[in-house]
């Protein structure tokens, strides 16, 4: 079964990012991750079964710290302010993959979830093994944040 | 003191989430970060509802539901289970296992709240105690909106109710009505111009005559900033437009917890008669849902030991009726009551559509069903 993976995703993050966070999202034409040097979160998670791969969803920090206010009321004072946006990009992770994994099931794709793992940092590059399906998509909200999605995938055996 | 809400997942952002919904209600939140920190936690409180997320370490949603149900003192606590699959099967894989409703990430606090208080019994804090009202008693309903259609198309949609309903163009008119009146519920477009909207539902929190009366926002689909900031302020809901009558006397009802089991329950010839009417939907099921333990036992007290489940009304049968019905199966059979269904050809040709249902038998009139559980028929369906 041939299935459009991007379109999926595409749908998932405009869902999610719209439903949960009020924030309206667009799909760019083209684009790769645009790091700059500013501290940068992915959130990842990962779906095995009858296909298997992971997602990533790249923000820059600030979005995230954004995302994290609205959605919980972060206090930037707080000691706990930073595992809750890693928190909460995780969560967005897992809502959008979460998405996805509906609409595969749909399509008679039974796929099981992982749980959100964070990377921060400012200068990183996720980099995967050969026989992997790569495909990124970039996104932009209304207020010019970017938002990356990276899916690899390697179909099962 | 309100219920206590119990909240396991393994995102704290979730966790916050369903804290921060459930906070302008009377009601306790208890947090647990995984299964086995929310069986501890369940038998340490005795919460009156579980949100149980599925995917968690340590110990997932299914185990731990597993666990609850296997335990004597937490087995009839209701779960809400959170998922990230839709799906006919996996709603019945859900029901199977005795959860009471199910939520898809991501959901907005509104409808956390909305699906809990059909479950349990939500109180706005600071609200009055005052005895229960019925949905056919006479409640005022105010519409403030500076669009005179929208007035009266509430007014004709609420037509079939005893609901008075009355409309207010601007922020001075609505709160000179709030003070004479005392509306039961406020509808409030939230696109009067320069944010009015907002700047009235502050007034009427800040008025003791009008802080505990419902007050919902209006406002179109697509304005997700206007619902987003009428949720963090405190709405009791969104309506949005276009206007959906049913769901607007839903949210009433709900929000001032309008007793509306008169419509469904009834006792005749010493058996009670649970009937489901021609426009079931979902949210009928839940409606029926929230009652029906309590109705049950209610009859059980007054002696009655024999129920009929009236579906002759129905013309199709969907998930909803068959959780429906597998839960007055269920009670019915915990109790030792004699139960039979009864409905039309249709619907009993749709039943035999589906594994769960294949099995249900049914009476054509109320007499036959009668005598059938008169004649010391025993049957589950």
């Amino acid at each position: 079964m041939k299935l459009n993976l991007d379109d999926l995703v595409k749908c998932a993050v405009v869902d999610v990012f719209s439903q949960a966070f009020g924030l309206s999202i667009t799909p760019e034409e083209s684009g790769s991750l645009i790091l700059n040097g500013e501290p940068h979160v992915a959130g990842a998670v990962g779906f095995i079964g009858e296909m298997t791969g992971v997602v990533y969803v790249y923000c820059s920090a600030r979005l995230a710290r954004k995302i994290a206010a609205t959605t919980v009321g972060l206090d930037e004072s707080s000691p706990e302010a930073d595992d809750l946006v890693n928190d909460t990009v995780g969560e967005v992770a897992n809502m959008i993959v979460g998405n996805v994994k509906a609409k595969l099931f749909e399509r008679g794709v039974q796929t099981v979830l992982t749980i959100p793992s964070i990377v921060r940092g400012s200068n990183f590059v996720i980099e995967c093994v050969s026989n992997t399906e790569r495909a990124v998509r970039s996104f932009r909200t209304s207020e010019n944040h970017q938002v990356v999605i990276e899916v690899l995938l390697k179909s099962a055996d | 003191m309100g219920p206590k809400i119990l909240t396991v997942d393994d995102s704290k952002t979730i966790r916050l989430i369903i804290g921060k919904a459930f906070k302008s209600y009377d009601c306790e939140v208890f947090e647990a970060c995984n299964g086995v920190e929310g069986l501890a936690v369940a038998s340490k409180e005795k919460p009156d509802i579980i949100i149980l997320d599925i995917t968690m370490p340590v110990m997932d949603g299914y185990e731990t539901l597993t666990k609850l149900k296997s335990d004597p003192d937490l087995k009839g606590i209701p779960v809400i289970m959170l998922t990230a699959e839709a799906g006919r099967d996996n709603v019945l894989k859900i029901a199977k296992q005795g959860v009471r409703d199910y939520l898809i990430k991501p959901f907005k606090e509104e409808l956390i709240v909305d699906r809990v208080s059909r479950i349990i019994d939500l109180k706005p804090k600071g609200g009055t105690t005052t005895k229960a009202k019925r949905f056919d008693d006479p409640l005022r309903v105010l519409v403030v909106d500076d669009k005179p259609a929208i007035t009266e198309l509430i007014a004709q949609g609420l037509k079939d109710t005893t609901w008075t309903v009355t409309g207010r163009a601007t922020n001075g008119e609505a709160v000179d009505y709030c003070h004479s009146q005392n509306p039961d519920a406020i509808l409030l477009s939230l696109s009067l111009p320069e944010s009015a909207g907002f700047t009235l539902f502050q007034m009427l929190r800040t008025n003791n005559k009008t802080k505990s009366v419902p007050v919902f926002g209006m406002c179109v689909k697509t304005a997700m900033e206007d619902q987003s900031r009428a949720q963090q302020m405190g709405f009791t809901g969104i309506i949005t437009k276009p206007i959906d009558m049913d769901d607007i006397k839903n949210k009433i009802a709900r929000a001032l917890s309008l007793d509306t089991s008169y419509k469904y329950f009834q006792h005749k010839n010493g058996v009670l008669l649970v009937t489901l009417p021609a426009g079931f939907t979902a949210h009928t099921a839940n409606e029926v849902s929230i009652h029906l333990r309590t109705k049950i036992s209610e009859a059980v007290d007054t002696g009655l030991d024999k129920v009929i489940f009236d579906l002759s009304q129905l013309k199709v049968a969907d998930i909803s009726l068959i959780k429906l019905g597998l839960e007055v199966i269920q009670l019915t059979g915990e109790l030792s009551l004699k139960l039979r269904m009864m409905g039309s050809e249709i619907v009993s040709n749709e039943c035999r559509k589906y594994e769960e249902t294949a099995s249900w038998r049914f009476a054509a009139t109320f007499e036959e069903a009668l005598a059938q559980l008169s004649g010391k028929e025993l049957s589950n369906a």
